[in-house]
């Protein structure tokens, strides 16, 4: 077990130094930082628009809009009147940047319900508002047209619904809302296929190192060809863990001064402090750890014996193709997972090992996953990384002191019966 | 103390070829004990064998009076493989104390024994440095602190000379030496004679994976005995090549250009061979009675198509497939 740990430890320590961990040990709090900061912008007044409004008609609708919209945070309109040449003005000013676009309405507007906005950039956000602007003064009018009076009117419009949207997982209602979670699982999966590509990919070209440079006859004469492997691979995963955590605790930093951030960006306080943030439940974290580490494990242990059977960089890279792809599957597959996370397809990738890994944590996070279910999906998955890593064990082990050409899957599989 | 190194009827058999047929060798204790052989002829296998790296098809290893593999034995034996290689992004005491670690010796004590070998072969100063920075002779001085950093009793070393200057070639022959003194064991392999005859007490010579002969480098010379006389020439060579042709006189003869080994037909007197050359003109710098060379004796066993590469001193050129399972 000593010898193991001098394994553990040669591989974390030498990984650790290289400039490019520190990189992206940086990198990812930069890129957090940037969310977070760019989320302040938005916020900040800066965002307000300027649109013009043209009214063909006579009954002014134009003007009612405008006043409708007098109490809009993010839209400045200024009321038109239709002359010759007018459109085209109004189109080189979009086209200058001068205003975000222009709304045209006719007299019309309340009985046939139609209106146009030209624009160079159609915000969803500005949409979505003309929208409800335009609805509430068609409303109005129609009531109006029918003798309610306007007081009444305006009483009856001023109430708005808030819905609130709960989410029921596993059993119990929680606070997070749909949207969170689909973000939440859909950022986990990525996570997951970014850090097993990379840490596999490094165990295999650590395996490599040791082959190209002969000093693998050194080890195995002093370890077990397992022994060996097993150290690199929980070294190597050691390495990603902490590179996890690195970047955890420095986004939970990050989180907690986001006040701060705010005032010192000029923004408004309060709007950082109300910012979205999905809230992580302890199981959610903790099924996503397991099945990082055992996906990392079910892996690495392909990569390590990818690795073995290649003599130098160029062979590993077309080698280590048919693992690639073996996780890309999941990688493809986030979107319909995310989407439908109950469907046949979803339940069936969460159940192969090889799909698990990714699979299962973004089920459990959307909440249409029991227990069971669970259980069942881990079960699944280490009898998967027993499997994988008995048959890759003895690939490394005849492998690792391999030179020459590629082994064919004949001499491969004369490999695993004999080794 | 039992024989540190007892190989028993060793076979190896790969897909295409027995590496290892039948061999069997045992080294005693305290002495420096030389594989010999070809390219080829199953050196490098054998010792793989006996550190465990392979498993024999046939046979038996016994380390140490022990049928427990090399891998158990690992904290009492140096290997230095004959592919060398050290991690050449990592620090030369950091490796140093990594594979002394692998070889069960504490951290804190590898460290400080690294420090101490590497005071005392002039690479102090380079400790920090990596190792791809190193020229290759410091490497190869790393290479076999590495290999004697945990103090085996036993020292193992496959083809320690190839790529060594002539410096360094020394150094490593005076640390054998003083191996042995200090009641160690050394069993290295070469295909470079020169090597063998110099530091051998014992000797084994295999060719196509089967023992030709050993024991004692005397016995050896005696089995293999008959009058040899080693002529050397001094400019012209005269007639030489007529007289070194007569079979009445010369049983056997190699000729390596300014120097030439004879071996006397039964009943022939050197005298006459050394009046001959000279009234044929040719001119002397030795004439010598002596006891075959170990090259000689190698050459005459594994044939002359191996006398090319024996002859070649600098490491055996890398086999194209490799090792196979």
């Amino acid at each position: 077990m000593h010898k193991v740990w001098a394994i553990i430890r040669r591989e974390f320590v030498e990984r650790v130094r290289t400039k490019w961990f520190w990189v992206s040990a940086i990198l990812g709090p930069v890129l957090f930082a940037g969310i977070i900061v760019f989320q302040i912008m938005q916020s900040v007044g800066g965002a307000v628009r300027d649109i013009a409004i043209v009214d063909t008609g006579s009954l002014g609708y134009g003007a009612q809009i405008a006043e409708a919209l007098g109490a809009s945070r993010t839209l400045r309109a200024n009321t038109v009147t239709l002359s010759s040449g007018v459109l085209d003005s109004l189109t080189a000013l979009v086209e200058s940047k001068h205003i975000n676009g222009f709304l045209i309405v006719s007299d019309s507007l309340p009985t046939e319900g139609k209106a146009e906005y030209r624009a160079s950039n159609l915000s969803l956000q500005t949409i979505e508002e003309l929208q409800r602007t335009l609805n509430r003064v068609v409303v109005k009018a129609r009531l109006q047209s029918k003798g309610v009076n306007p007081p009444v009117v305006d009483w009856a419009q001023a109430l708005r619904v808030n819905l609130d949207q709960k989410k029921i997982a596993h059993g119990r209602t929680t606070t997070e809302s749909a949207g969170e979670s689909f973000i939440l699982a859909y950022v986990m999966a990525i996570l997951l296929f970014m850090a097993i590509l990379l840490y596999g990919v490094n165990v295999m070209s650590s395996v490599l190192e040791e082959k190209t440079t002969r000093i693998i006859e050194v080890l195995v004469s002093s370890l077990r060809p397992f022994q060996l492997m097993l150290g690199k691979v929980i070294g190597a995963g050691a390495v990603s863990f902490f590179q996890f955590v690195i970047w955890g605790v420095s986004a939970r930093l990050l989180i907690s001064l986001r006040v701060p951030i705010a005032r010192a960006l000029g923004a408004d306080t309060a709007s950082a402090q109300t910012m979205t943030l999905p809230h992580i439940p302890f199981a959610t974290l903790a099924v996503f750890m397991a099945f990082f580490l055992g996906g990392f494990l079910l892996y690495s242990s392909m990569f390590a014996a990818v690795g073995a059977m290649s003599s130098n960089e160029q062979e590993a890279r077309q080698a280590q193709q048919p693992v690639t792809y073996l996780l890309m599957i999941s990688y493809l597959s986030i979107i319909g997972l995310t989407n439908d996370p109950s469907s046949t397809f979803a339940r069936t990738l969460s159940m192969v090992p090889f799909t698990s890994p990714i699979a299962t944590p973004v089920r459990w996070t959307s909440g249409s996953m029991g227990t069971a279910e669970l259980v069942l999906s881990l079960a699944m998955l280490v009898v998967g990384i027993l499997g994988v890593t008995w048959i890759a064990a003895r690939i490394y082990r005849v492998g690792i002191l391999m030179t020459g050409k590629r082994p064919t899957m004949k001499e491969l599989v004369r490999w695993v019966r004999t080794a | 103390m039992a024989e540190p190194v007892i190989v028993d009827r060793v076979t190896k058999r790969f897909a295409d070829h027995t590496a290892v047929d039948g061999l069997s060798l045992s080294v005693p204790s305290g002495i420096i004990y030389g594989l010999l052989g070809p390219n080829g002829a199953g050196k490098t296998t054998t010792l793989r064998m006996i550190m465990d790296i392979y498993e024999p098809d046939e046979g038996s290893v016994r380390l140490f009076n022990d049928v427990a593999g090399g891998r158990t034995h690992s904290a009492r034996i140096g290997y230095l493989p004959e592919e060398r290689g050290l991690y050449p992004k990592m620090r030369v005491l950091d490796v140093l104390v990594f594979l002394a670690e692998t070889k069960g010796v504490a951290r804190k004590s590898a460290r400080a024994k690294a420090t101490e070998w590497l005071e005392r072969l002039g690479l102090a100063e380079r400790r920090l440095s990596k190792v791809a920075d190193l020229s290759k002779g410091m490497q190869q001085k790393v290479q076999f602190i590495a290999t004697v950093l945990h103090d085996p009793e036993l020292v193992i070393l496959d083809e320690p000379f190839s790529g060594l200057d002539p410096v360094n070639s020394q150094v490593l022959r005076d640390t054998v030496i003083d191996y042995r003194r200090q009641g160690k064991t050394v069993l290295f392999s070469t295909h470079i004679m020169e090597h063998a005859e110099k530091l051998c007490d014992r000797l084994c010579i295999i060719a196509r994976g089967k023992k030709l002969i050993d024991g004692t480098l005397a016995e050896v010379k005696n089995t293999h005995g008959g009058k040899h006389v080693i002529v050397a020439f001094d400019g012209s060579q005269g007639n030489a090549q007529q007289i070194f042709a007569d079979r009445r006189l010369v049983a056997k003869f190699q000729d390596f250009g300014q120097q030439a080994e004879l071996e006397l037909a039964p009943g022939a007197d050197a005298q006459e061979i050394l009046k001959a050359l000279v009234e044929s003109g040719a001119r002397l710098s030795r004439f010598e009675l002596a006891s075959p060379s170990l090259h000689k004796i190698f050459v005459d066993l594994v044939g002359p198509e191996a006398a090319t590469a024996a002859a070649v001193p600098g490491g055996e050129p890398a086999r194209g497939g490799g090792a196979r399972a």
